[in-house]
């Protein structure tokens, strides 16, 4: 049974504290977003209403411990169908925020750059839907040059950045090019056998 | 309706629009304007030999859209009066009708719009709801998948008097649905559209699904709701009849309606909260609650009548327990859902209501009315010497106060709520308020300020909801500093800057001026004049010299004992921490400029000079 008395009273104030958490309070739990989602067809753990009631009822370190708040993928499928218009996927931005000043990471390693190729065109920056790129100034191999740098926090690891680079410099690990070219080939040599 | 049209004392007019309303509460002189039908009223016996041969089709209003009327029509079948009308947008003048009618020679294409004048006593405003159209939510698919109808639609193809003669058939292939989904709160309880909850849609849902399921037992129903509210007597049982049904209640709101291209059926994806899982369900049709919304026209109406409207766009009442019924114009009342989203009781019984108060005007040859009302010195009205004026007038929340060039203002004094605003707005001093005179108040604060006014806070508080705060926390014993003295007007409208440059020049240590949180206002707007006036008046005592922390505005209600006790301890902290020297030099600095400013006080009269004023008018 979960003990709601030892919930952590101010965590909703943190949350609303936060860029992004403003609106948490309007949730009324309806269930709209969790119908939306597109990231519990992969994982039916995944329900963002609960996790947003959670943060309500102040369960602060279920929630900030939590692996599902890395999980949203910042597609805001559910946002237009709000009816609080709450922006939730802003709210996971918040969530991620406090949870990495307390040390929490996520599983999965954000976007990675190779400061060896990488040009600093700029490209990636642009194209991030999260603001998690910037470039700055390092020392590669002795010289200094600037390069492309990744917010492991604000990156929701969808690969925009991989997919537009044009020297292959920037790529999420989990889902890597050379990753995503073995999981085709081997859907097509299923799909000949099938065949 | 026909018992209406029939009774010997009432006029049924039909087809009118309120184009104007003057006069005020037991005298009003409203405008009306008849619409012509282009059919004689007392020619026409209702035959209706006339629609058939009419050869145009246009959609029925009244059936939602779903079924056509003719060009000439009525607009349902057990309309009062029974009297035909002609479209004539629609009309292609073949003069068809005018053939049918015959000997009768009801149709008459040369009529005219006629306006006349009509004296009332009293006025209810029963123009009802308009329901929302639920194309925007792109997600539910109205107007796409012919199979998703609203509710009033699903009215009509369940009437025996409608289209389908009461056989429920769905829009797409006309085949009775095995399954129908009911979509609870559409456009309600959404900060994309209307906040409030439409109150009613629960009970009419769970109507809908007992009737459909009575009548066809094997129907599979689902309600999606968020909450279902079945607050009144009586509904929570009905809400357990439909559950032994076996109408299926689904805890979650859709997040999207897909349509399947063959067969016409719709899936309804929405998380079931109960089983924490996304469900998805086929259904062979949706019908949608929609929310009541306000009359596209009541901004209009609202102007017409001077009565305002709440937040949510609805007829604002005058206090929302103890005057539901009535508007803040006097001798005007609300009925139904014109006030608010109201099922039929409720609209009935407010109708009773507004009833029962309106004929108290008309059965009484006087009326009291407060006798706080504003009063205008023609002397010194600047109107009268024919200069351009009229800040009163547009500062009165009530329309009571009349201007013209070459004529000194003029106060209706039955439409005078005595806020107070005009008085302090005038600049010429030309107008006083009973029992609430410049002099009165003057005399107050020359009191209270008699002794040491450097270690005292002036609190001006308004009669309704900051005086009730200073009350609140009295009665609650909520401790404050005994350095406050509190002045109380009606408004804080009333609240004169005056006042203030009054209180200043002689030393007070500290000025507040509190009055109702603006939606709280007894006065419509009277706390939006205060409001301005205090934020230009803090900046102009800024530039003359005296510290901000000096002059404070606070909006407290009247249950808000707490926050009144509280700003008057901050209050009293800061004027602490200063010097009371300084703030004697920092009065003296800006002596001149205050004087300048209070030069008109001596002009005003005193409270003698002011009751003889109103024993004159």
């Amino acid at each position: 049974m979960q003990a709601l008395s030892n919930r952590t009273s101010g965590f909703k104030d943190e949350v609303i504290a936060e860029p992004g958490g403003e609106n948490l309070m309007r949730c009324y739990s309806c269930g709209t977003c969790m119908a939306a989602c597109l990231v519990r067809r992969q994982d039916p753990d995944y329900n963002p209403r609960r996790i947003l009631h959670m943060a309500i009822l102040g369960m602060r370190q279920e929630v900030l411990q939590s692996h599902l708040i890395w999980m949203c993928s910042a597609c805001d499928e559910c946002y237009p169908h709000c009816p609080q218009h709450i922006h939730i996927s802003d709210l996971f931005k918040a969530f991620r925020t406090l949870a990495e000043r307390e040390g929490h990471l996520p599983s999965g390693p954000a976007a990675q750059v190779n400061e060896r190729t990488c040009v600093a065109c700029g490209l990636c920056v642009e194209v991030c839907p999260y603001d998690a790129v910037q470039l700055v100034q390092r020392r590669v191999l002795g010289h200094e040059k600037m390069v492309a740098e990744v917010n492991a926090v604000l990156c929701m690891r969808c690969g925009v950045c991989a997919a537009s680079c044009r020297s292959a410099s920037i790529d999420v690990p989990e889902d890597s090019d050379q990753k995503l070219l073995e999981q085709i080939q081997a859907e097509l040599q299923a799909l000949e056998v099938a065949a | 309706m026909v018992d209406a049209a029939r009774h010997p004392n009432i006029e049924l007019l039909t087809y009118t629009e309120v184009k104007r309303v003057e006069g005020f509460i037991g005298n009003f002189k409203v405008l009306v304007e008849q619409k012509p039908r282009y059919v004689i009223a007392d020619l026409c016996t209702g035959c209706g030999d006339c629609a058939p041969v009419c050869p145009i089709e246009v959609a029925n209003e009244f059936e939602e859209g779903i079924a056509p009327r003719k060009a000439i029509y009525i607009p349902h079948s057990q309309a009062s009066p029974l009297l035909y009308t002609i479209d004539l947008d629609n009309c292609i003048k073949c003069y068809k009708c005018v053939d049918a009618c015959g000997t009768l020679d009801a149709i008459d294409f040369g009529q005219q719009p006629k306006q006349t004048w009509l004296d009332v006593g009293s006025i209810v405003v029963a123009t009802g709801f308009d329901s929302f159209d639920p194309t925007p939510l792109e997600e539910y698919g109205y107007g796409h998948y012919g199979n998703v109808i609203t509710t009033l639609e699903l009215e009509r193809i369940n009437n025996s008097a409608g289209p389908t003669g009461g056989r429920i058939m769905r829009p797409s292939d006309g085949k009775m649905p095995e399954s129908v989904a009911f979509v609870q709160c559409v456009g309600s309880r959404d900060e994309r559209f209307q906040i409030y909850c439409s109150g009613f849609c629960c009970m009419y849902t769970i109507k809908n699904a007992i009737q459909w399921k009575l009548e066809h037992p094997d129907t599979d129903i689902t309600i999606f709701y968020m909450d279902i509210r079945t607050p009144a007597k009586g509904y929570e049982e009905f809400y357990r009849r439909a559950r032994e049904m076996g109408i299926r209640f689904i805890q979650g709101r859709p997040s999207r309606i897909t349509q399947d291209e063959q067969t016409g059926n719709l899936f309804i994806q929405a998380e079931d909260q109960s089983l924490g899982r996304v469900i998805e369900l086929e259904s062979e049709l949706v019908v949608l609650s929609t929310a009541a919304v306000p009359r596209a026209d009541a901004e209009d109406v609202g102007s017409i009548l001077n009565i305002s409207r709440s937040p949510s766009g609805f007829f604002m009442e005058y206090h929302p327990k103890l005057r539901p019924v009535d508007s803040p114009t006097d001798g005007v009342f609300l009925a139904g859902a014109a006030q608010g989203p109201k099922d039929i009781p409720s609209s009935v019984a407010q109708g009773a209501g507004a009833a029962a108060r309106a004929a108290r005007i008309l059965r009484s040859d006087t009326w009291e009315i407060e006798p706080i009302v504003a009063v205008v010195w023609e002397d010194r009205c600047v109107m009268a010497q024919g200069k351009k004026c009229g800040i009163c007038a547009t500062k009165c929340p009530y329309n009571a106060i009349i201007t013209q060039e070459g004529i000194a203002a003029s106060v209706t004094a039955a439409k005078c709520h005595g806020c107070g605003g005009c008085v302090a707005e005038c600049p010429h001093n030309a107008i006083t308020q009973m029992h609430f005179t410049d002099a009165q108040i003057f005399a107050q604060l020359r009191a209270l300020l008699a002794k040491e006014p450097e270690k005292k806070i002036l609190a001006f508080m308004c009669h309704w909801c900051s005086y009730g705060g200073a009350d609140t926390a009295g009665t609650s014993h909520f401790e404050y500093p005994a350095s406050s003295r509190g002045i109380r007007v009606m408004c804080s409208a009333r609240m004169d800057q005056d006042f203030v440059f009054e209180a200043f020049r002689l030393g007070a240590g500290m000025v507040l001026v509190s009055g109702c949180h603006p939606q709280d206002c007894h006065y419509i707007t009277g706390q939006q004049v205060g409001a301005e006036r205090f934020e230009r008046l803090a900046k102009r005592l800024e530039n003359m010299g005296i510290s901000p922390d000096r002059f404070r505005v606070e909006w407290i209600s009247a249950a808000e004992g707490g926050k009144y006790a509280r700003v008057i301890r901050e209050m009293d902290e800061t004027l602490k921490a200063l010097d009371p020297e300084a703030l004697k030099e920092e009065i003296e600095r800006v002596r001149p400029e205050l004087e300048k400013r209070l030069r008109r006080i001596t002009e005003i009269p005193d409270v003698a000079e002011a009751l003889e004023a109103i024993v004159s008018v």
